[in-house]
């Protein structure tokens, strides 16, 4: 028993001695000089930053009476949407799919959405090439 | 020779008046001001980028980013803590989030340099050589335990300051460093031979810990 308690202790002891080893070789590590030009290099870019103009904000005062409109219609047609699901029997919803007129129609709402999306996306990338945004 | 420069306690409450009186100088509109900071904390912010990548060109980059969004970022030290532990919690941010994008070139752990070997070809090995290869490993660490053992020996063995860095909890942080000392001790055997080769280091006998 007192052996293993001694091999145990020898160990632990061991353990200790290559702890303290790595302890010596990572915290001597050398001083690097940062190179002659660093700190010119830093304040060459803060100028530059603090010399640029100012981002144009986003123009909330003008986007918020449109979004505010857009998202009450949006609450609406959702609430109607599903107080006319509540009415209309399933037969009703299995007779809009098949019915070929109303299929269209959706096709070419969602046509519209997607040329939507494309224009807000081409005059977006514009913008950037422009540097605007 | 450490990363941190040593300094007395009056010397460094000198430090963070200087760094106090230049941020508030910086925010009154006074750009030229952030020269003072620049000055101060290059140093310490490229060799902590350094111990991150093991990359000269590299640690210079990260540290001037580092500085820049300091820069951009000085309104948002809000005095609880010293100026220096704000700033180097924001340059591991800016350290750990680029070398997830880019990592820094290293091996797996089982390739870092100095597998088990007889003692004979140990020997004939010089010390630079060792320290290097330790060093080397540490960056093949897993990230998580990465980390901690970079600022842990970056602070000069200070696990305060260290996961004040890292703004973990003492105990979360303490647990992560001696797990990743000890993949490290595992990986290379031959520690106690290299410690006993190179006794009388930079580790004081008071010095060690014990986690």
């Amino acid at each position: 028993m007192n052996r293993k308690i001694e091999s145990g202790l020898q160990s632990a002891d061991a353990a200790h001695a290559e702890l303290v080893a790595i302890d010596r070789i990572l915290v001597s590590e050398d001083a690097l000089v940062p190179s002659s030009g660093f700190a010119a290099a830093v304040m060459e870019r803060v100028r530059e930053e603090a010399a640029a103009p100012a981002p144009i904000p986003f123009p909330w005062k003008r986007v918020a009476p449109g979004a505010a409109v857009a998202a009450v219609a949006l609450g609406w047609g959702v609430f109607e949407l599903a107080a006319a699901a509540k009415t209309l029997p399933a037969t009703a919803l299995i007779a809009f799919g098949s019915n070929t007129q109303a299929l269209a129609s959706a096709g070419w709402t969602a046509l519209a959405v997607l040329a939507s999306l494309l224009a807000w996306r081409l005059s977006r990338r514009m913008m950037e090439g422009r540097g605007l945004l | 020779m450490h990363a941190i420069p040593d300094s007395s306690q009056a010397e460094r409450n000198g430090q963070a008046d200087c760094d106090a009186a230049s941020v508030e100088r910086v925010l009154a509109g006074d750009v030229e001001a952030f020269a003072a900071i620049v000055e101060r904390w290059q140093g310490p912010l490229v060799n902590m980028a350094w111990r991150y990548c093991r990359d000269r060109g590299r640690a210079e980059e990260l540290a001037q980013e580092a500085l820049v969004r300091a820069w951009r970022g000085l309104k948002s030290w809000r005095r609880e803590s010293s100026f220096s532990t704000w700033l180097f919690a924001l340059a591991a941010n800016v350290f750990r989030n680029d070398l997830k994008h880019v990592p820094a070139v290293t091996v797996p752990m089982e390739d870092a340099p100095e597998p088990s070997r007889p003692a004979g070809q140990l020997a004939a090995l010089d010390e630079r050589g060792r320290y290097e290869a330790v060093r080397t490993a540490v960056l093949a660490l897993p990230q998580r335990y990465r980390e901690p053992v970079v600022l842990f020996y970056f602070h000069e063995m200070d696990v305060s300051a260290a996961a004040g860095t890292m703004r973990l909890p003492e105990g979360t942080f303490k647990a992560r460093l001696a797990r990743g000392r000890e993949m490290l001790r595992r990986r290379f055997p031959q520690l106690k031979e290299w410690s006993a080769i190179s006794a009388g280091g930079a580790v004081q006998p008071g010095n060690e810990v014990s986690l």
